[in-house]
């Protein structure tokens, strides 16, 4: 009993089990789907608007006077507003259906600001809502957890790309660049860091 | 079956949305085939998401949720919420219903609405014009059993197979197949004997010579190409 295997073995089932239960803000957004409810949506935007807006505030300073981040954190927010219904517990946890949108807004954003293509929908190749796979839905909710805790332990240089990709809308080459490190270094250093993650990408 | 996949470069930057758009669309092209690398976008943006949530917070000015609502219960905000589905553009027959929906969207939703460039009996080519980008991005049409002249790459070229499958020194790459070149390397695909190949092609083009060298080399072939682009731009 409790030998090495056992634990293993059981790994799945418990990490599946705690994703079931981790995500507080499932319900509120249920509510604002299925009743228009007020109250839950105020309480999602208490706590989601002013992280949408740091994150537009971080992503667009060379594109936009900042005070426009105000006026897009409400543009993301009437989003999930009218998108409710379409959020997925199964695929994703809100926090990430919230990224998706606001990453989604600030493109959109970015293209209106310059001289980019306008004729292609950003959702085109962006899509919020891919079509379903179970077997990848139930691995995504335990690579969920397990990039929830894996992600406090990473070092200091691996949590700084990832910050710098996700947040600050930098690419490779301009993370590569800014940190005035080769290319080949910061792949790699992404790619330990997913590895950690348990995002196992084969190149 | 699909062998080649975008790598933890492009699959990272697609999924923190920055990558250039035209070659986001060809790992979004890439996605609509393969649920493995669609499934590792999805944990990629769970590390957003993780990390949106850790972000510090920036306050919202007084009034921001009010300012909201109102916006929320005026009329016009409602319809963009249903519209999703149906702004995607179908394909005109269901000969092409492998079309990524980007290339849908740029070609009206069937090949034959864009401008083609014949080159020799095997290959034609018709540009996908992207405003504001310096990447070159087209679709290849090699006709069953064709070949390409033998090029050499001036730049990194992604090429997505969207049907048939062609082969070069390298490999054989089939529907799905995300295919990356680099600067310098010379092939010579070839189309396979039973179906024609479809391709979306992505090709960053350095600054080139004008000189009489590059003018002897493929002056026929740029210029089609150029004007071909220039009147989709046009239109
Ligand atoms: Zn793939």
């Amino acid at each position: 009993m409790g030998n090495k295997d056992e634990t293993s073995g059981n790994k799945h089932s418990l990490s599946k089990g705690a994703s079931l239960t981790a995500d507080p803000w499932e319900a509120a957004l249920h509510k604002v789907a299925e009743s228009a409810d007020r109250s839950a949506f105020q309480a999602l935007f208490e706590h989601f608007a002013p992280q949408i807006k740091a994150f537009l505030m971080k992503g667009m300073s060379s594109y936009a006077d900042r005070s426009q981040a105000e006026e897009m954190t409400q543009e993301v927010m009437i989003k999930v507003w009218n998108k409710a219904a379409s959020f997925n517990a199964s695929k994703a946890s809100v926090n990430t259906w919230i990224f998706t949108i606001a990453r989604n807004t600030r493109i959109d954003f970015i293209r209106r600001n310059t001289r980019a293509e306008r004729k292609i929908e950003i959702e085109d190749i962006w899509h919020e809502a891919d079509s379903p796979e179970p077997i990848v839905d139930f691995q995504q909710r335990r690579v969920e957890v397990e990039i929830r805790n894996a992600m406090s332990t990473l070092p200091g240089e691996q949590a700084l790309v990832l910050e710098k990709a996700f947040m600050e809308n930098k690419s490779h080459n301009e993370i590569a660049e800014e940190l005035d490190l080769p290319l080949g270094t910061v792949k790699s250093r992404i790619r330990l860091a997913l590895n950690k993650l348990q995002i196992l990408i084969d190149r | 079956m699909i062998s080649y996949h975008p790598d933890s470069r492009f699959l990272t930057d697609f999924a923190s949305a920055n990558l250039p758009m035209a070659q986001a669309m060809c790992v979004s092209a890439h996605l609509e085939f393969c649920g493995k690398c669609r499934a590792h976008v999805q944990q990629l943006k769970e590390v957003g998401g993780h990390l949106l949530s850790q972000i510090p917070p920036v306050a919202v000015e007084a009034g921001s949720f009010e300012q909201l609502m109102s916006k929320i219960s005026e009329p016009q905000s409602a319809p963009v919420a249903s519209s999703l589905e149906a702004r995607t553009i179908a394909p005109k027959s269901a000969k092409e219903t492998y079309l990524p929906r980007s290339v849908r969207r740029l070609s009206n939703g069937s090949l034959q609405n864009l401008g083609w460039a014949q080159f020799g009996k095997a290959l034609r080519i018709a540009p996908l014009p992207i405003a504001g980008e310096t990447l070159e991005t087209s679709i290849y049409d090699i006709k069953a059993g064709g070949q390409m002249p033998e090029h050499e790459h001036r730049g990194e070229e992604i090429t997505v197979l969207l049907k048939g499958s062609f082969s070069d020194a390298d490999g054989t790459y089939s529907r799905g197949d995300f295919v990356v070149r680099n600067a310098g390397e010379t092939h010579q695909p070839t189309a396979t004997q039973d179906t024609d190949c479809i391709c979306l092609v992505c090709l960053e083009r350095p600054v080139r010579p004008r000189g009489w060298l590059y003018r002897l080399l493929e002056p026929y072939m740029q210029y089609r190409l150029h004007s071909l682009k220039r009147a989709a731009t046009a239109s």
